[in-house]
């Protein structure tokens, strides 16, 4: 999927779920998987790149809470899915200025990096699980940086209307093993966000459960600007806010580099 | 007005039986409300301090219920059959509903972070099953370098596999516990085993054999009970009411517990054993009466009259002081224990209500000549036992200076035995030593770094203490006192991770395996942790708030005396060493709760048995109005306690919780036969106008052989439950045996001469003392 093609598709798609949700039923059954990329298009992909002040409450099944603020530059590298992320922690302060980079693949593990600054000592890190803990959080790294359609095969179950919202219920099944057996999800049919997502185990059961808190239009991208992930086993969940977004601001690729991840970019990074 | 009681039963005999029965099975209705509570815990009540701390670090440090999977394998079990073999059982463990997948610990769902030329590699442990011995080998080398791994995932010497498997509920453990069998029963085969420990399926084990207990062990008693009574007495007709009030008494008394909804607790199922026995005793009482008064008056009204005559102070007393026994236990403040003193305690009145009504009421029911045939010609039986106890009466009488020096030295032999009692208890150790849960706890003790677990908390006072290098540095002083222990095996704490993490960081350099001097490496240091994916892990250490953290500590033995020595180690160094600036420590965890409540136990049940010892006493002086008389009939109760315990002292049995609650058995129990004996003696003093030798010649008669026959009958009839998978139940039952032979050996042998030593200097009798049967 292209950047360039989606804006032009995304408004007309746009304006054409909207004047038809009443008679739906005259159209032919959108497909699944089309849907589902889309999706992904729009919660992952929008602009070519983007800065966000990232805070993350972890809370915990008793209700307290850890707090982190980080800022999370974020760039698309043209290649299929390819992506670079920077993120930069400022809260709490013992943790101020360790930074970290993962550069997305598609086809391969990722690459990752971090920073210790009480060290001042880069480490490269190799993992082969995307679908672990993003810094922590009941968010995995697929959570915060997405999935691959092609990875799942996907099922239009029926369309729902949640919160006033109408949606195309979705179930995902992946291809090879993963953490979960199936998921489903709940995408809005105007903006093709997913408003709600739930995962379940090899047993059937629930264990995840994400909900799009927020949703605003900025820089006429729709995004989502609160989420949440609850872990239904332990009772854990994260709620994540999206602030000062900013969409195409000009990232370069040099600006995700050992150099920078040392010497954080002032320009992006107070 | 109980009397008119008695009465009544026998003008209608029918009525009378037909009311009980309807009480019983009114009651018995309640059993289908049962709830079984085999939680350790709740021994300690809701709101005990310590508890009240456990419940916040199992809550604040998200401690779940475990079961603890161990594989063995003779051969090795790095192997890459082996491994397979795991990796299938793991896979079908997270399969089981009520597991909390995303917290096993396992080989292939826990990461490990290495350093490989510079990289760090978060890799689940066993990623991929090794294909060959080396590859397998080269694996069982990772995890031993890292100590968070080491002794719990692996044995050292690479022969046993763990998975910690934690549930959602404790109620499902069984199950799960199960469900895991089969799964590893189908892969295993020869010079492989599995075990299952951790507590909860060792509580729902509880559970199970409780229930054998109640249902098979309980019946065999009875059926010995009944055995013995029918070989005394020969005749159905009289014996099967003696069953009947001891089934209805148990009834009643569980029945009343479970509808007033109390838990069937370890302590609580313990009340039909204690109630039969008590509530025959009363029964064998009256019929040896009868049988002995009936071939004399040949008419049963009128023999009844007189057998409950005599007997009515005598049993209600008895009755009354085996109540108090009981109830004494309300002073120990345990919970469980309270509710079973209680229960027995009621237990016992409504027994001794049901005695003198089923009883005379049954007896009233079968017809005079069938009694005439069948007690008439009975009149010489017994003769031999007759002749045996009235020399033993004599003996007794005429060489009482002997017979007390020897009753001294037997008393301080006993005391000797009670001085060398061990206070100790492990509730593992109430299972059978071959019991599959003895075994699994040996077999994982041995391998892995220890199942008994404690908990050492460091308290802060502000947010963020635990992230203070010194309060780290100190965590690791900690449990370098506590490794000295042999029984500890393991430790783990927030130290440890954070030194892992500059171990691995640094290129594997052990140097940095230690605690960073500044706040922003140690908690970097925390952040990576938790980039490395094990992310719960961390909680299970440190709270939310880095406010108060968690030393593992792992024993290899879960006796309370260990744990109190461990304990005492610690306190040793940290008297010499206190903890930095506001830090309080506390121990929690099960293997303290336990010793907690074996604390309160022992001062509780010392209580108990002062208070219910004053209690009797106070009674038996009210009963013979003498208190020279009280004092002498406090003899039997003090030589059986003090001769069971020193017994136990010496077999070198420890103290433990079922040993506490036997000694108010002891109480209520061995002071029967005093009351009975001296009750009779006394009586039969006035007869004779203060003819010490004939009063003695006259109560080895009747009196001295309901003492032999209840005696025989208990200590007997409880030698089954010797046979009981559960450590408690084979306690009591040689405590019953023990209790019986000392207290009617010492009722039959001591009193007499010591009745004659003191008559007129202690008490007197005769001189215009009324006999207490009179004013019935």
């Amino acid at each position: 999927m292209h950047l360039s093609r989606l804006k032009t598709v995304r408004p007309l798609l746009f304006l054409l779920v909207l004047n038809c949700v009443p008679g739906e039923a005259i159209f032919a059954e959108p497909d699944a998987a089309k849907l589902v990329a889309d999706s992904l298009q729009a919660f992952y992909h929008a602009g070519k790149d983007m800065r966000a002040q990232v805070t993350m409450r972890l809370i915990n099944a008793q209700g307290k809470e850890r707090k982190r603020v980080m800022t999370m530059l974020r760039m698309d590298t043209g290649e299929r899915g390819g992506q670079r992320y920077y993120i930069h922690f400022q809260n709490p302060s013992d943790i101020r200025g360790t930074t970290f980079m993962v550069w997305k693949h598609l086809e391969r593990e990722d690459d990752r990096w971090i920073f210790i600054p009480a060290i001042k000592l880069v480490r490269r890190i190799a993992a082969d699980d995307k679908r672990s803990s993003f810094v922590g959080s009941d968010f995995t790294y697929e959570d915060v940086s997405g999935r691959v359609a092609d990875d799942e095969t996907h099922t239009l179950l029926r369309t729902e209307e949640i919160a006033g919202r109408v949606t195309y219920v979705i179930e995902s099944e992946p291809k090879e093993r993963a953490d979960y057996k199936h998921r489903k999800s709940w995408i809005d049919q105007s903006h093709g966000l997913p408003l709600r997502e739930e995962f379940f185990d090899a047993r059937g059961e629930k264990v995840r459960v994400f909900v799009a808190d927020q949703i605003e239009l900025v820089e006429q991208h729709w995004t989502i600007t609160g989420r949440t992930m609850k872990n239904l086993q332990t009772g854990h969940r994260t709620q994540a806010r999206f602030d000062e977004i900013k969409y195409d601001i000009g990232l370069t690729e040099e600006m995700f580099t050992e150099r920078y991840l040392r010497n954080p970019p002032r320009k992006w990074i107070r | 007005m109980l009397k008119r009681v008695i009465e009544q039963s026998m003008d209608s005999p029918k009525a009378t039986l037909a009311v009980i029965c309807l009480l019983t099975i009114l009651f018995a209705t309640q059993f289908i409300k049962i709830h079984i509570d085999t939680d350790p815990e709740n021994m300690l009540s809701a709101d005990q301090p310590d508890r009240v701390l456990y419940d916040g670090i199992k809550k604040n440090f998200t401690i779940h219920d475990l079961i603890v999977f161990g594989l063995t394998d003779e051969a090795g079990a790095f192997r890459p059959a082996t491994l397979e073999k795991v990796s299938r059982i793991i896979d079908g463990i997270l399969l089981i509903p009520g597991v909390i997948t995303d917290d096993v610990v396992s080989l292939t769902t826990t990461n490990d972070v290495t350093i490989k030329e510079g990289q760090l590699e978060v890799r689940r442990i066993m990623r991929e099953v090794p294909e060959t011995l080396a590859a397998s080998e080269a694996l069982s080398g990772t995890i031993a370098d890292n100590p968070l791994l080491a002794d719990k995932l692996i044995s050292a010497d690479g022969t046993g596999i763990a998975v910690y498997v934690p549930i959602v509920a404790k109620d499902q453990a069984r199950r799960i516990g199960s469900e895991i069998s089969s799964l590893a029963g189908r892969e295993l085969t020869e010079g492989q085993k599995f075990y299952l420990a951790g507590l909860p399926i060792a509580e729902d084990s509880f559970g199970i054999e409780m229930f054998i207990q109640m249902g098979i062990m309980s019946p065999i008693s009875g059926m010995m009970i009944f055995l013995l009574l029918w070989l005394l007495f020969r005749k159905m007709t009289l014996i099967l009411p003696v069953m009947a009030v001891a089934m209805c008494t148990v009834i009643l008394g569980m029945g009343l517990l479970i509808g007033l909804g109390f838990t069937v607790h370890i302590m609580s199922s313990m009340i039909p054993v204690f109630l039969m026995p008590i509530a025959v005793l009363d029964s064998v009482h009256i019929l040896s009466d009868f049988y002995d008064r009936y071939p004399g008056i040949g008419d049963r009204r009128e023999t009844l009259r007189q057998t409950m005559d005599a007997l009515y102070t005598p049993m209600l007393f008895t009755s009354l002081t085996s109540s108090i026994g009981f109830a004494s236990l309300l002073l120990a403040p345990i919970p469980p224990v309270q509710v079973f003193g209680a229960f027995v305690a009621i237990g016992i009145l409504m027994a001794w209500l049901l005695t003198i009504t089923f009883i005379p009421a049954s007896i009233m029911l079968i017809s005079e000549d069938e009694l005439q045939v069948e007690l008439g010609k009975r009149r010489g039986d017994g003769s031999g036992m007759n002749g045996k106890l009235q020399q033993l009466g004599q003996f007794a009488f005429n060489r009482a200076a002997p017979v007390s020096i020897l009753a001294v030295l037997v008393l301080a032999v006993g005391f000797w035995g009670i001085s060398r009692t061990v206070v100790n208890d492990n509730p593992v150790n109430w299972f059978a030593k071959d019991h599959e849960l003895r075994i699994a706890d040996r077999v994982m003790n041995k391998l892995f770094g220890g199942t008994y677990m404690a908990y050492l908390v460091l308290e802060g006072k502000a947010d963020d203490d635990m992230k203070r290098p010194e309060v780290l540095e100190y965590m690791v002083n900690l449990q370098r006192v506590l490794d000295t222990d042999p029984a500890v095996g393991k430790t783990s704490s927030l130290a440890d991770i954070i030194g892992q993490v500059g171990y691995v960081l640094h290129d594997k350099d052990v140097r940095w395996r230690k605690v960073p001097d500044n706040q922003e490496e140690l908690a970097q240091y925390m952040l990576l942790y938790q980039l490395s994916g094990n992310v719960g892990d961390l909680d299970k250490f440190v709270d939310y708030d880095y406010r108060s953290a968690n030393i593992w500590v792992q024993m290899k033995q879960g006796d309370n005396r260990i744990m109190a020595r461990v304990q005492h180690r610690l306190l040793e160094f940290t008297r010499a060493n206190p903890p930095p600036g506001d830090i309080s420590l506390r121990w929690s965890g099960l293997t303290y709760i336990n010793k907690v409540w074996q604390d309160l136990m022992v001062g509780g049940m010392l209580k108990a048995i002062v208070g219910g010892f004053i209690a009797v006493l106070v009674l038996m002086v009210i009963l013979f109005r003498s208190v020279g008389l009280g004092l002498l009939s406090m003899l039997p109760l003090t030589f059986a306690i003090t001769m069971s315990y020193g017994l136990a002292g010496f077999a070198g049995k420890d103290y433990d919780m079922p040993i506490a609650v036997v000694s108010s058995l002891a109480l209520g129990l061995s002071i029967d036969f005093a009351i009975h004996f001296v009750q009779r003696y006394r009586a039969c003093l006035i007869e004779t106008g203060g003819d010490l030798e004939r009063a003695n010649q006259m109560v080895f008669g009747e009196t001295t052989r309901a003492i032999l026959r209840n005696a025989l009958v208990i200590a007997i009839g409880f030698l089954p439950m010797v046979f009981s998978p559960l450590g408690p139940y084979r306690t009591v039952g040689v405590f019953f045996a023990l209790l019986m032979i000392f207290s009617s050996l010492t009722t039959l042998c001591l009193l007499p001469g010591l009745l004659r030593l003191t008559h007129g200097h202690l008490w007197t009798v005769g001189n215009g003392v009324i006999s207490t049967s009179g004013d019935n």
